[in-house]
């Protein structure tokens, strides 16, 4: 009921308050919604694109003022729409300090010159270079989050139901504690040669040195999250009588889970960060080869691009991974 | 031959290379349909004894006989209601009694086991609550979730172990009342072993008062409790029956503990 009210109002009067309200308030609420610093900043931005251009290549403004219009139109509507007053804020101030760079950027390269243009592209050249290679860069971020899927999700489906056992079974838990610390301690990056020696593939050398950066975080965190496992919790089960697969995938299992997430984080993080390493180094796809190979040639707008993309992807990643889990635990207050 | 017979039970338990008698010679029976109390000061043993009798301790020596068989471990024959943690804080109340459900019925199919789930969570007053997990519900509700899967689980015999311990005094009486009318109404009446610390909750619910005494633990009194059924707490305590019956109890209770300890501060 409340809700469906709220968001009539918000329809209607483009506020919180219903109709009853005095219309001050009314207003003080669209000032509080629409007046703000980053509108101001948005028009800044706007204006500078007419300035004179200092550079001698052609810098794509236009790029700039689609993007910066589009960036202003969704930002508008999302004002409408995000009811805690909070989430706004934190909204538009995101926005606020994107619109902020912009307008630095464009400033110190197309309008002043004062960076090194080789070095520093425009702006709108960026964007127009994104639009340019889209198809080579969407090919990239599938082989790059390809790659790590794959090593990832095997590491997953070997290290939980091996950790949940292992951890289970007391003494080879109090073992295998010891093993997967050493072995873990290794930093993955080090397999790398021995990976290129016995695998015939770059691709399976990712997969396999992906594999061991998350098997034994997520191996470790499975173990000790079993062992932390309440003995009331494991006694309640007992006492329903359950049998071993139930008491470890229906109950052992979702009792640990929150530790299991701790090493899934740490293999992730890690994954990312020795993945677009090993690109770098000997690839012939993914975001750390294109990086690394229009750099070699001297072409920073494109390594700007791929930096930009790098970090899209790693928090659109991130942000996927932290709905799943949010999910997975929501029983927990 | 008794539902439950408990014989020549002792437990030792070796902490820190210091040996602890839990319990010592503990005999006594329980019969079918019985609800039986067992009552006594911190560390009398109480709740090792029922532990065994849920089949995840073992005794150093005795035995317990369910059916005239011994207990050698868990079993779908007894349902269980802990102090705390009965319920899983993953599963929403309805899942809990669903799980308990599929853990003595393999046959039932997912459908059934939700009617039948919601069918016992009617009976302990949560039909709204059941799509909640645990920590959306107070300490009261979650036990009446583990009552009604205790109870929807339809096994024989049902173990509670201090089960309102930890509820507010006024909830405490209500969940009594609950129990009691959920026990009295259904038949057969299930044999019920029920561990707490308080009289007046033993005396309300129990056929029999089994009452224990510490260091080591045994059984000190049995007590046959003389109140009809069904019985109505209001009418009840103000007998002089009652009255009469509830102080010897605690003369009993407090005799043996003073003697035991020789005056000094006593923490039930």
């Amino acid at each position: 009921m409340m809700n469906t009210q709220t968001k009539s109002s918000v329809s209607r009067s483009g506020s919180f308050e219903n109709n009853k309200t005095e219309k001050s308030k009314t207003k003080s609420e669209i000032f509080r919604r629409y007046f703000r610093v980053v509108h101001a900043l948005f028009v800044v931005l706007m204006l500078i694109q007419f300035l004179p251009d200092q550079l001698p290549t052609e810098t794509y403004a236009s790029y700039v003022i689609w993007f910066a219009v589009g960036v202003e139109i969704l930002t508008l509507v999302f004002s409408a729409f995000i009811k805690k007053p909070a989430a706004l804020n934190l909204f538009v101030d995101i926005i606020a300090f994107i619109y902020g760079l912009l307008i630095l950027w464009t400033l110190a390269t197309a309008k002043f010159n004062v960076l090194k243009a080789a070095l520093f592209p425009p702006p709108g050249k960026v964007f127009w270079q994104f639009i340019g290679d889209y198809d080579k860069i969407f090919t990239n971020i599938l082989s790059s989050v390809g790659i790590i899927l794959q090593g990832y999700l095997l590491a997953l489906a070997v290290a939980i139901p091996l950790g949940l056992f292992l951890g289970w079974s007391a003494r080879l838990g109090s073992a295998a504690t010891y093993i997967s610390k050493f072995l873990g301690a290794i930093p993955p990056i080090v397999y790398i040669p021995y990976g290129i020696a016995l695998l015939p593939t770059f691709r399976s050398v990712s997969v396999f040195v992906i594999f061991l950066a998350t098997f034994w975080p997520v191996l470790a965190g499975t173990m000790s999250g079993v062992m932390n496992v309440d003995k009331k919790t494991i006694d309640s089960a007992k006492v329903l009588n359950v049998n071993k697969i139930t008491m470890l995938f229906s109950v052992i299992l979702p009792a640990s889970l929150q530790q299991i997430f701790i090493g899934c984080n740490q293999g992730l993080t890690v994954s990312f960060v020795l993945l677009t390493s090993a690109e770098m180094i000997g690839a012939q796809s993914g975001l750390g080869y294109y990086i690394k190979n229009y750099s070699d040639f001297g072409d920073y707008t494109r390594t700007i691009v791929g930096l930009i993309v790098v970090g899209i992807v790693i928090v659109m990643i991130s942000f996927l991974f932290n709905r799943i889990q949010k999910f997975l635990l929501r029983w927990k207050q | 031959m008794s539902k439950i017979e408990i014989n020549h039970l002792t437990v030792n338990y070796t902490e820190k290379k210091k040996n602890f008698t839990a319990l010592k010679n503990v005999s006594f029976s329980i019969e079918e349909g019985e609800f039986v109390s067992v009552i006594g000061s911190s560390g009398c043993g109480k709740s090792t004894l029922l532990s065994i009798l849920e089949g995840i301790n073992n005794p150093t020596e005795g035995e317990i006989l369910i059916n005239g068989e011994p207990v050698t471990g868990t079993g779908p024959d007894r349902g269980v209601v802990f102090q705390h943690y009965s319920l899983f804080p993953w599963m929403t109340a309805r899942k809990n009694v669903a799980f308990g459900i599929k853990q003595v019925n393999k046959t039932a199919s997912r459908a059934e086991r939700y009617q039948l789930a919601d069918e016992f969570l009617e009976k302990v007053g949560l039909e709204q609550f059941k799509n909640k997990y645990p920590s959306q519900l107070s300490g009261g509700m979650q036990q009446r979730v583990a009552i009604a899967r205790a109870l929807a689980m339809d096994t024989d015999i049902l173990l509670m172990d201090e089960p309102f311990g930890a509820i507010d005094a006024k909830n405490r009486t209500i969940l009594q009342e609950l129990l009691l009318e959920l026990w009295e109404n259904a038949t057969p009446r299930k044999t019920v072993v029920f561990v707490t610390h308080d009289i007046d909750e033993a005396i309300f619910l129990s056929d029999k008062i089994v009452m224990m005494t510490a260091n080591p633990g045994r059984v000190y009194r049995e007590i046959r409790v003389p109140f009809e059924r069904p019985r109505n707490r209001a009418q009840l305590v103000q007998t002089k029956e009652y009255n009469k019956f509830r102080n010897e109890l605690l003369a009993m209770f407090y005799s043996d503990i003073v003697s035991k300890i020789g005056g000094e501060e006593v923490v039930l």
